[in-house]
């Protein structure tokens, strides 16, 4: 009899969608449910965060403007430690705390029952979210690197300068320019791994939830309150983990462009050399 | 004999990947645990700014640990 009740309630097996799934199609161009989704949370971002700001007094008054202020300040905060020249970082702090919320704001409301299985038209989930879509997050990953070469190859002083802080040595050696073209590319991987990283977890995180889900098929609420809380802590840790690295590859390329103090030259020597030669050839 | 008519390579395949695949990054995160562990015994006051940079490292690691997951979905049967 149980078996009976069971296969009331179970499905043949978890069903996921990886993939985003077409919703309409606008001229040439294909409107998925991802996309939908993105500009839900634009509109409830920017609409949420205005209205936060106009909500900001000199006195602190309670509420959830506090929250967004202790937010914002943390990201500001690292941000501009980041840089040598703290002039420099505060041209690029609403960037970041923009990407940050709006990161927070996709992989939390990704959770909600709403966007997923929940809400079909058909079979086709209507909502999904933008960040647990690999084009969404190599959108971001690209949007990303190219305000961070941007920004290096205009504090180096020109796209020449900006590789030859590439290269060690003569180029003309063949074994420097292996290294050298091996050091580019590594920076381009930076570029997948950003976006890899942010698209993995939220879309195993799902699969996560979705497979607890079914495998508690009456009490499935319960058994997926465990891994929907481990799942807003880590879209939190991701979205922070996304700013942040994008402000080292920021800060890396945009501090080590202005110093040059590792260059050996004669006043870079070490004192105790000069001091022994000296002695050598007076005694 | 073909060894793909005979045994479904697909399944050992996964197999493989997911096995290891997590050998990988569980050393890792475990290093990065017991570095942490390590500094905050000698300086306790530096625990609470060593925590953010230690989960950083744990995400950077994971990475990897994730792609070997999300091999399990791309491998068709």
């Amino acid at each position: 009899m149980i078996a009976n009740v069971l296969s009331l309630v179970a499905d043949s097996g978890p069903t996921v969608h990886i993939a985003p799934g077409a919703v309409w199609q606008l001229g040439g161009l294909t409107i998925t449910n991802s996309i939908l989704y993105g500009w839900i949370c634009i509109v409830a971002i920017g609409a949420f965060l205005i209205w936060v700001a106009h909500q900001v007094t000199i006195k602190p008054k309670g509420g959830v403007v506090q929250y967004v202020e202790v937010a914002v300040s943390f990201i500001t905060d690292l941000v501009e430690g980041a840089f040598d020249d703290e002039k420099i970082g505060r041209k690029y702090v609403p960037y970041f705390v923009t990407l940050f919320f709006f990161i927070l704001l996709n992989n939390w409301l990704g959770l909600l029952p709403i966007v997923g299985e929940g809400f079909k038209a058909g079979s086709l989930p209507l909502l999904r979210p933008f960040t647990g879509d690999l084009d969404g997050t190599l959108a971001l990953g690209l949007v990303t690197m190219l305000l961070v070469y941007v920004a290096s190859v205009r504090e180096s002083g020109g796209p020449v300068h900006y590789i030859k802080h590439f290269f060690v040595g003569n180029p003309l050696n063949p074994i420097f320019l292996l290294v050298g073209i091996l050091e580019m590319l590594t920076d381009l991987t930076r570029v997948i791994s950003l976006s890899l990283r942010l698209f993995l977890n939220v879309t195993i995180g799902e699969i996560l939830i979705a497979v607890f889900s079914y495998l508690g098929h009456i009490a499935a609420p319960l058994t997926a309150l465990p891994f929907t809380l481990l799942e807003v802590a880590v879209d939190a840790l991701q979205a922070y983990i996304f700013t942040i690295l994008a402000v080292m590859y920021l800060a890396v390329a945009v501090n080590g462009a202005n110093d040059h103090s590792d260059d050996l030259t004669e006043d870079t020597l070490p004192e105790t050399i000069e001091v022994t030669h000296g002695e050598a050839i007076s005694g | 004999m073909i060894l793909a008519d005979a045994v479904n390579t697909t399944v050992i395949a996964k197999g493989l990947m997911i096995g290891g695949g997590f050998i990988g990054p569980g050393i890792g995160i475990g290093l990065v645990g017991g570095n942490y562990l390590q500094a905050a015994g000698r300086n306790p006051s530096a625990s609470k700014f060593l925590l953010g940079q230690a989960l950083i490292f744990v995400a950077i690691v994971e990475l990897f640990g994730l792609l070997a997951f999300a091999s399990v979905f791309i491998f068709a049967k």
